[in-house]
């Protein structure tokens, strides 16, 4: 492996106590409500492992509040989350997952979140430093660090749809950091992640959601400030 | 720019090519990979560490209480002893504001993973602490601090490319005894503005805390982790002294990282995060355990 980026290691800025319980629990949950896209009606975290163990005295429970009610993960709320998630009505049910899963991260939170019709379902393992890896979405397996940005574009499994969002992208200006598709089945839905380099404007993010066989796309902001 | 690098030998080499001093070039690094401007990256550590400062000022002021009870007030204590035993300021204040910093994150404060949440008061409790004592003038804004925490980040990268900064996969020796090693290092830079030397330091230090178990009370960042902070200040205040006397690493920085990579990989995950070992498995370690799990019905902010 090559070595991080300066801020990777002189970093996060993040609330204590611990950068993998905490921060990393913080920065899954931040981008599930991302890639949500609003405050859900209802939501459902499940700790694994060791977070299942330990995670009351870590605020595990706070910092997934915090992530859920929208705030970036070095955002100081999160020691309050508790009191302003109940203010805002955001009832989350925390689940112990005690069960020992080979080659499953033994720091691994499942989110699922329902609201507006919709659901969604996100696992991600925070692996060590605040560092996290969004390892699937809605059954879409996925690798998402959220180091950079990122737009996750839901289609149809018909040719032509990821060289109509990179042509987007290029016409847009945004770099293309890594792109990966993935489907069900042969034709049937797939889940595009493309991190990019810098912010993607929101035309860029509007004339994809446009394209034909897009079914939705989002942008996930990086959790890294 | 090639930013691409798996040791200190590959590192030296890059910013030798470049004909810029080892901080002023990884400072250009994080530039060219984050798509900012040199004086952004410098603003961005100006921010970081001005966070562990106001970290510091709150471990002093405010007596820090944490959910379990097992962090209690260590820096106010610290900060109150009138006639420490050992004499000297640097040291005494490293040990204090390592701690302090410390206390604050095992207390749900603000602070920066340094290169953990664990480990976040040893690097920037030396760097004030050297400040405080040394060079009063320096602050936040200042270049030559900027350039310590570059230098400190530069030792972590290499530490982070050829081995792990995270206790659940090498150890405590992977974040007390890195940050330890990027202090010394940061220091010994401070102290000569010569990246070898800085290295040699680091390697001094990071040879001592091989093999180190992280086996946390309950699991919580807490016991032993606060005051291990301190401890491995002053294991860092060591490697710096010996460095400053010329006294070079036997084994170089890359080989002592790659024999940290073998310990951790050779040591049981039950000393590896755990709490399934150590510290962990004593009768005060399984009690502790049994009340987290009852939820700290003692607790005042459960």
């Amino acid at each position: 492996m090559s070595a991080p980026a300066l801020f990777d290691v002189i970093g996060p800025v993040m609330i204590g106590p611990s950068s993998s319980h905490t921060a990393g629990v913080a920065r899954i949950c931040f981008l599930a409500r991302k890639a949500f896209g609003e405050r859900p009606g209802k939501a459902r975290v499940t700790f694994h492992g060791s977070l299942a163990a330990t995670w009351r005295g870590h605020g595990s429970d706070k910092a997934a509040l915090a992530g859920l009610l929208g705030f970036h993960p070095e955002d100081e709320r999160l020691s309050f989350a508790r009191e302003l998630a109940a203010r805002e009505g955001l009832v989350v049910e925390f689940v112990e997952d005690r069960s020992v899963v080979a080659g499953v991260h033994p720091n691994t939170l499942r989110v699922e979140l329902e609201g507006g019709g919709r659901k969604l379902s996100i696992t991600g393992c925070s692996i060590g430093g605040g560092a996290v890896r969004v390892e699937n979405v809605n059954g879409f397996p996925a690798s998402i660090s959220g180091e950079l940005d990122a737009v996750l574009v839901r289609h149809r499994d018909r040719p032509g749809v990821i060289a109509g969002v990179t042509g987007v992208l290029a016409e847009a200006g945004v770099n293309i950091a890594t792109a990966a598709s993935r489907r069900n089945q042969k034709g049937d839905e797939a889940l595009l992640v493309v991190e990019v380099d810098g912010v993607p404007p929101g035309a860029a993010l509007a004339a994809i959601r446009a394209l034909p066989e897009v079914l939705a796309a989002v942008h996930l902001p990086s959790v890294v400030s | 720019m090639r930013t691409s690098f798996t040791s200190e030998a590959e590192l030296l080499e890059l910013v030798a090519e470049a004909g810029r001093d080892l901080p002023g070039w990884m400072i250009a690094r994080e530039a060219f990979l984050t798509g900012r401007d040199e004086a952004a990256v410098r603003d961005e550590i100006a921010r970081r560490l001005s966070i562990t400062r106001t970290a510091l000022a709150r471990g002093f002021k405010e007596p820090q209480r944490s959910v379990s009870g097992l962090t209690e007030g260590a820096a106010a204590k610290l900060h109150a002893q009138v006639n420490p035993p050992v004499r000297d300021e640097l040291w005494n204040r490293a040990l204090a504001y390592a701690v302090a910093i410390n206390e604050v994150s095992a207390c749900g404060g603000r602070i920066v993973a340094f290169p953990t949440a664990g480990s976040s008061g040893i690097v920037p409790g030396l760097l004030w602490a050297w400040r405080d004592e040394r060079e009063g003038e320096l602050s936040a804004s200042s270049p030559r601090l900027q350039d310590a925490v570059a230098v400190a980040g530069a030792i972590g990268a290499v530490i982070a490319a050829r081995a792990t900064l995270s206790g659940a996969a090498g150890g405590c020796q992977a974040e007390c005894g890195a940050a330890a090693a990027m202090g010394s290092g940061a220091l010994a830079w401070l102290a000569s503005g010569d990246a070898g030397r800085a290295f040699n330091a680091a390697a001094l230090s990071l040879k001592n805390s091989l093999g180190l178990a992280c086996d946390p009370v309950a699991g919580l960042v807490e016991v032993p982790c606060v005051k291990r902070n301190a401890f491995l200040a002053g294991n860092a205040l060591v490697a710096l002294t010996l460095d400053s006397a010329g006294i070079r690493s036997a084994v170089p920085f890359d080989e002592v990282v790659s024999a940290m990579k073998a310990i951790g990989d050779m040591m049981s995950p039950q000393l590896k995060e755990s709490a399934e070992g150590g510290l962990a498995m004593t009768p005060t370690g399984l009690r502790v355990k049994a009340a987290m799990e009852a939820g700290f019905p003692d607790a005042p902010d459960s």
